[in-house]
């Protein structure tokens, strides 16, 4: 078990060293640094002693590789260099901005999560065709939906036509817990349909692998209802497989919350992330990515901890491979 | 085999459909009801009517000849870059494939180090990288959906070398690259196509998300994200406009998705 923990640890680390190499390098594909950024725009006759000044602040005059290790060595120690067009710290920048992200990630995920669970419940328990069909439709309309065109539909019905509910702007829950509620429920309700949809559909796959299997015709025959053998025996074997599902939660949060920010007009670290990318701000824009890969790489890890731990064959295979 | 995918309703739907906007597409400059550029300064932000059938723009123009042309480049841009991502995806999975060891071992390493994390983020780095030109965008479209497809060439590929008459071909002398294009592709090309529609609805998809938050297409061109992005900032005044570009990116997605899924389900038995 120990060694297989190890073989994972030690791939993750490494999957993210190699990302955060993808990242910094990408970014600098192009000829062009972005001291004009720092400047304040393209100014044609700018000094050219203030451009090497600039550049030489920036550490912009080093080789490539210095700049990676330079980056590298600060973010471990929690610094993420500076923005180029603010010269905010980028930790201070993304620290201002987690709490409306995550508050609007919660609540999505609580409301998706809870939706998905419970109507593949209730199909399975009811198993009634116009049920099952309008589930089918729900996810494959979810998923060819993109979250913006879900975000303007329902500002449009609860914003413009019955105005019911605030369509942008963020409001904190220290001070004002019910108005925070309401700015953040059409954005949850948005994400959570976004996430629902994947989450909906592997369920359903995996009910449905599961309700072949022999113990639950036994069950069946022992005479318990349709109800408890949906909630004894088809739902609990049928989430274990859907510990694959955490990952696509996760990928789906990470990707709506940026689209959804947006169109909410949420300052959180998604508008965040947008305008970097708009301002070629890359020192913002590496650390945010890096935050993403990283989330997903550590979820990822105890994933396979959790399935290492739950199925002892797959803590074998890694020697036999 | 194929036509198989075609019996249920909603397969046969969705290809029709796929069929009407491709049409629209490409017949466009001859279907719009208006020029593209004719402005009606009378009528901005119209409602839906008669003569013009999903409204008018914020210049006046018909918002249905808009919506046409933007098809043009949203349709435009998702097939150049699912020919992209289907070629380079093939030739990565069939090298892995053919290769075995290492080689084999450290393409799909990268191919999956991209797979979990949403397109939309690395689709924003790439766009940062390398700016939001029609060309770089369909660039960086077929590179985000390449490593999926390497994956499906690769055990496609692995499936047929398994097989029969791949056995007999090697044996009677056949030259490797002979083996691939007489044999080898021709029994892999349905599992390809079928995940080619697949690629073109997640291309339309990323590519209306980029528009839309104005990293995609640029205007003047217009294409149905940005259509939706001008909506967007004009939800209150009208908010018709922003239904009908919208309408139309997920009824192209979803019939895309539905005709790909068809496809892999009549090719696949034991998906059935």
């Amino acid at each position: 078990m120990a060694s297989y923990v190890l073989k994972r640890f030690v791939t993750s680390l490494g999957l993210l060293v190699l990302s955060s190499m993808l990242i910094f390098f990408i970014l600098r594909v192009i000829p062009g640094d972005p001291t004009i950024t720092a400047l304040g725009g393209a100014i044609p006759d700018v000094d050219p002693r203030a451009l090497l000044a600039v550049r030489h602040e920036l550490g912009l005059d080093r080789s490539l590789e210095y700049q990676y290790v330079h980056w590298i060595s600060g973010v471990v120690r929690g610094d993420f260099g500076k923005s180029y067009y603010s010269q905010f710290s980028v930790t201070t920048l993304i620290a201002e901005r987690v709490a409306p992200t995550l508050q609007l990630a919660v609540v999505s995920l609580v409301l998706g999560l809870v939706f998905a669970v419970s109507t593949a419940t209730i199909a399975s328990i009811w198993r009634h065709r116009w049920f099952d069909s309008a589930l089918s439709g729900f996810t494959a309309g979810g998923m060819a939906t993109p979250s913006f065109v879900s975000g303007i539909i329902l500002i449009i019905i609860f914003g413009v036509k019955l105005n019911w509910l605030p369509t942008q702007g963020y409001v904190s829950m220290q001070n004002h817990p019910f108005e925070s509620f309401k700015v953040v429920l059409l954005p949850a309700i948005t994400l959570a349909i976004h996430v629902a949809a994947p989450v909906l559909r592997i369920l359903r796959s995996s009910l449905d692998d599961v309700a072949s299997a022999p113990y639950i015709r036994t069950a069946e025959g022992k005479g318990l209802n349709r109800r408890q053998v949906v909630l004894r025996h088809l739902l609990p074997n049928a989430t274990i497989p859907a510990l694959t599902m955490v990952g696509v939660i996760i990928a789906s949060l990470l990707g709506g919350t940026v689209i959804v920010e947006y169109v909410f007009a949420r300052p959180g670290l998604g508008t965040l992330m947008v305008d970097a990318v708009f301002k070629r701000d890359y020192e913002i824009l590496q650390a945010l990515v890096l935050l993403a890969a990283a989330a997903f790489i550590v979820s990822s890890f105890v994933i396979d901890l959790l399935y290492g731990f739950v199925d002892p064959r797959l803590r074998v295979r890694g020697r036999e491979a | 085999m194929v036509l198989r995918a075609f019996r249920r309703p909603s397969a046969a739907i969705a290809a029709i459909f796929v069929f009407l906007i491709v049409f629209g597409a490409i017949a466009a400059p001859w279907i719009a009801p208006y020029p593209a550029s004719q402005f009606d300064y009378l009528h901005l932000f119209g409602p839906p009517s008669f003569a013009h059938p999903f409204g008018t723009d914020e210049l006046g123009r018909d918002l249905f000849t808009r919506v046409l042309y933007g098809g043009r480049t949203s349709l435009g841009i998702a097939s150049l870059a699912t020919v992209i991502a289907m070629v380079v995806g093939s030739i990565w999975g069939f090298t892995a494939a053919f290769r075995k060891g290492w080689v084999d071992d450290v393409l799909m390493r990268t191919a999956d180090l991209t797979l979990g994390m949403p397109v939309i983020l690395l689709g924003l780095v790439l766009v940062a990288a390398f700016g939001s030109s029609i060309f770089s965008l369909v660039l960086i479209l077929g590179i985000l959906f390449a490593p999926a497809t390497a994956r499906l060439a690769r055990s496609a590929i692995l499936a047929e070398l398994g097989s029969d008459y791949y056995l007999a071909a090697i044996s009677v002398g056949a030259p490797p690259w002979r083996i691939v294009v007489e044999q080898l592709l021709p029994n892999t090309l349905p599992v390809l196509l079928a995940r080619a529609s697949i690629v073109a609805a997640d291309a339309i998809f990323v590519e209306a998300t980029l528009s839309f938050v104005g990293l995609g297409v640029q205007p003047p061109a217009a294409s149905w994200g940005t259509l939706l992005h001008v909506g967007y900032s004009n939800l209150y005044r009208a908010y018709g406009y922003s239904i009908f570009p919208g309408i139309v990116i997920v009824l192209s997605v979803l019939a895309l998705n539905t005709l790909g899924d068809n496809l892999q389900r009549a090719l696949d038995p034991s998906r059935r």
